[in-house]
């Protein structure tokens, strides 16, 4: 089964302004307007604070913005009830964060089912698929290791197969190289390269790491909340 | 529930033991009240089905009943009256040959109707057919003259005739007081086993005479200015088969008896029944309403180390969220939970309750011991406390879904 061909997202006016009590209110986002083709690798630069991790869990349903409007295919989903954008996400999107965020309790297979698991996904099955993604992010015989068993580097890998799980079109990492080694974090950049480039994937990588943001075909820069520039890579 | 991230695995350990023995706690308490409130009220309940007797007739004072005889008999001329036994108890004194005289309990019956209205479990004591001559006390009362030839038959317990190496048949001193002088000889003809619920715990020794030949001997025959006395303390009546069980048949019969003795008590053991069921009802609700306070304290602290692990998951709840896994997996998940400590904390308590019961029964003080002996542990009860108890803790568990689905995602993961 190949992965359904991932959604053309529109951000169109997109502001979120974070109330931390009602009279200082911080607008992390303004005004974005932004379009990201179907299978479109583009990384996400800017200082601290500038509102990448903000705009990254927009573009992921993780949060609604507090202004404009986001589309998935033409179709208006930034606020859609939380049910219906964790369905959205389980199936489309793969989130892959800086601090891998494996669940602590679970071995790396069952982290790795768990998408699978809320997706009805008989067991016999997601076994398998879990044990394939486990050898396709090179750590084939780690099935029962937990967590606090593995490096960072392999913590990493299981959150990038865990990403991949339900097959989505979407992969979102936000600074997925900011707590490993120069070695490690060249490894795990050139398995989302490569995994993305399997299944035509649209990847949206943040950083604030220009030697990490060269892997890109496209490059956005964010400054004070906004899109500062958005090219072509080399 | 796996727990993880951001909580220290003793402390969850630690909580979740203090979870379980609050529930349990909250459990023990009715299970223990209710099981020994009930078994003291089945017990008391049983006592009364198996009396032999349903219907008391009793008088203010002691020796207060008088026309004893002719008031038996009109008892039994009523309709569906089995058997009327009237009875007086009073000490007298008895010379063993060679020995001194002992002063021991004596019953006074009418040999034909006294078996007929002793519990099963007594009524094996005695032979089936009393040796104490004229089976109707009728030949020596004679009317109330006292006149005609008494049998001067005594049966004696069995304690007694070891205690003095009293032999069936022989002679028997018996006298209403420590003068021997006045002292008539009776005939031993028998021996009977003895209860000492039955006869007092004079270790056992008694003895047991035809009614008449008792109230001669205690001076009760004939009152003061020859005065028609002819005194007892009780009459137990024990009514025919169908009627004994049926409160309505019953209450009649009382009610013939009362217009008989306008100034006795005639008490029906139905109505006994029937108080004392009402009575442990509204006990067995006051205990359930005394334990609702364990039982609001136990789920308190089963919601509170619920939330607090929730809250110690922040987490791992978030991830899951992020994810996209829907919020009833997590909220089953917390449910579940609630369950398995409910469940464990019901059965640490329903252990504990049996085990402090039985503790009890071992090794209380004698009135603690014997109501803790009679207990019951009516499966039925138990599980529904059990029930009740999983059931309330969804309440508990209710709560910490409610704060672990309140969790922002985007915070849970900063
Ligand atoms: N939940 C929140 N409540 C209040 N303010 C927030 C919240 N999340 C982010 N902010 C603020 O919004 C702004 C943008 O934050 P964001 O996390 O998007 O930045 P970032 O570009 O990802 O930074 P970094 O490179 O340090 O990860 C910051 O000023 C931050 O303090
Ligand atoms: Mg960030």
């Amino acid at each position: 089964m190949s992965a359904p061909t991932p959604p053309r997202i529109e951000l169109a006016g997109v502001g979120r302004t974070y109330r931390v009590g009602e009279p200082e209110a911080v607008p992390a986002l303004r005004d974005i307007d932004w379009t990201i083709p179907p299978g479109e690798f583009v990384s996400v630069e800017g200082p601290s604070g500038c509102g990448k991790t903000t705009l990254l869990n927009l573009v992921g349903l993780l949060d609604a913005p507090t202004a404009g409007e986001i589309r998935w295919d033409g179709t208006p989903v930034g606020h859609r009830p939380d049910r219906e954008r964790a369905r959205l996400r389980l199936k489309g999107v793969g989130f892959i964060f800086q601090r891998f965020y494996l669940l602590p309790t679970l071995t790396a297979l069952e982290n790795i089912e768990l998408p699978m698991r809320a997706l009805r996904v008989p067991r016999a099955e997601r076994t398998r698929r879990a044990g394939d993604l486990l050898e396709e992010v090179g750590l084939h015989g780690k099935e029962r290791s937990f967590p606090h068993q593995l490096s960072g580097g392999e913590e990493q890998r299981v959150a990038v197969a865990r990403a991949l799980a339900n097959r989505p079109g979407v992969l979102l990492a936000d600074e997925p190289t900011g707590e490993l080694d120069s070695g490690n974090a060249a490894a795990i950049l050139a398995l989302l390269e490569r995994v993305r480039a399997d299944r035509d994937a649209t990847l949206v990588l943040v950083t604030h790491n220009p030697e990490v943001a060269r892997h890109a075909r496209r490059h956005v820069t964010m400054r004070d909340g906004r899109i500062a520039s958005d090219v072509p890579g080399a | 529930m796996r727990w993880g991230y951001g909580s220290s695995l003793r402390h969850l350990r630690l909580q979740q033991v203090l979870a379980i023995a609050a529930v349990g706690t909250a459990v023990a308490l009715p299970v223990v009240l209710v099981s020994v409130g009930g078994g003291v009220a089945a017990h008391e309940l049983a006592g009364l089905e198996n009396a032999g007797y349903q219907i008391v007739v009793s008088a203010a004072g002691a020796h207060g009943i008088v026309d004893s005889h002719n008031l038996t008999d009109r008892i039994r001329a009523i309709a569906s009256v089995a058997a009327a036994s009237p009875t007086l108890s009073l000490t007298v004194d008895v010379f063993p040959s060679g020995g001194s005289p002992t002063a021991v309990p004596a019953e006074g019956v009418i040999p034909d109707q006294f078996p007929a209205t002793l519990p099963p479990e007594e009524r094996d004591l005695f032979p089936s057919v009393l040796r104490l001559g004229d089976p109707t006390d009728a030949v020596h009362f004679d009317n109330g003259t006292y006149a005609g030839p008494a049998s001067n038959d005594v049966m004696i317990s069995t304690a007694l005739a070891a205690a003095h190496g009293i032999a069936n048949g022989t002679t028997l001193l018996i006298g209403g007081s420590d003068n021997r002088s006045q002292a008539v000889a009776y005939i031993v003809t028998g021996s009977f086993g003895a209860a000492s619920s039955l006869l007092g715990p004079v270790e056992g020794s008694a003895v047991l005479l035809p009614l008449s030949n008792l109230q001669v001997l205690g001076g009760l025959a004939t009152g003061p200015d020859a005065f028609q006395h002819d005194a007892s303390d009780t009459i137990e009546v024990s009514v025919t088969g169908g009627s004994s069980v049926d409160p309505a048949a019953l209450a009649q019969v009382r009610a013939q008896i009362q217009s008989l003795v306008p100034f006795y008590a005639v008490t029906s053991l139905g109505q006994e029944a029937q108080q004392l069921e009402s009575a442990s009802g509204v006990l067995t609700g006051f205990y359930l309403a005394l334990s609702s306070v364990g039982l609001t304290v136990g789920l308190l602290f089963l919601a509170l180390v619920l939330v607090r692990r929730v809250e110690s998951d922040r987490r791992s709840i978030g991830i899951r969220r992020a994810l996209g896994l829907p919020a009833g997996s997590i909220a089953r998940e917390i449910v579940l939970d609630g369950i398995r400590l409910a469940l464990l904390g019901a059965a640490v308590g329903v252990i504990g309750g049996y085990v402090l019961v039985e503790a009890l029964a071992a090794w209380g003080s004698s009135g603690v011991r014997l109501a803790a002996q009679w207990a019951r542990f009516d499966p039925v009860t138990i599980g529904a406390i059990v029930v009740g108890i999983v059931a309330l803790s969804l309440l508990a568990s209710g709560v910490a879904t409610r704060v672990a689905l309140r969790i922002e995602i985007t915070e849970a993961l900063r």
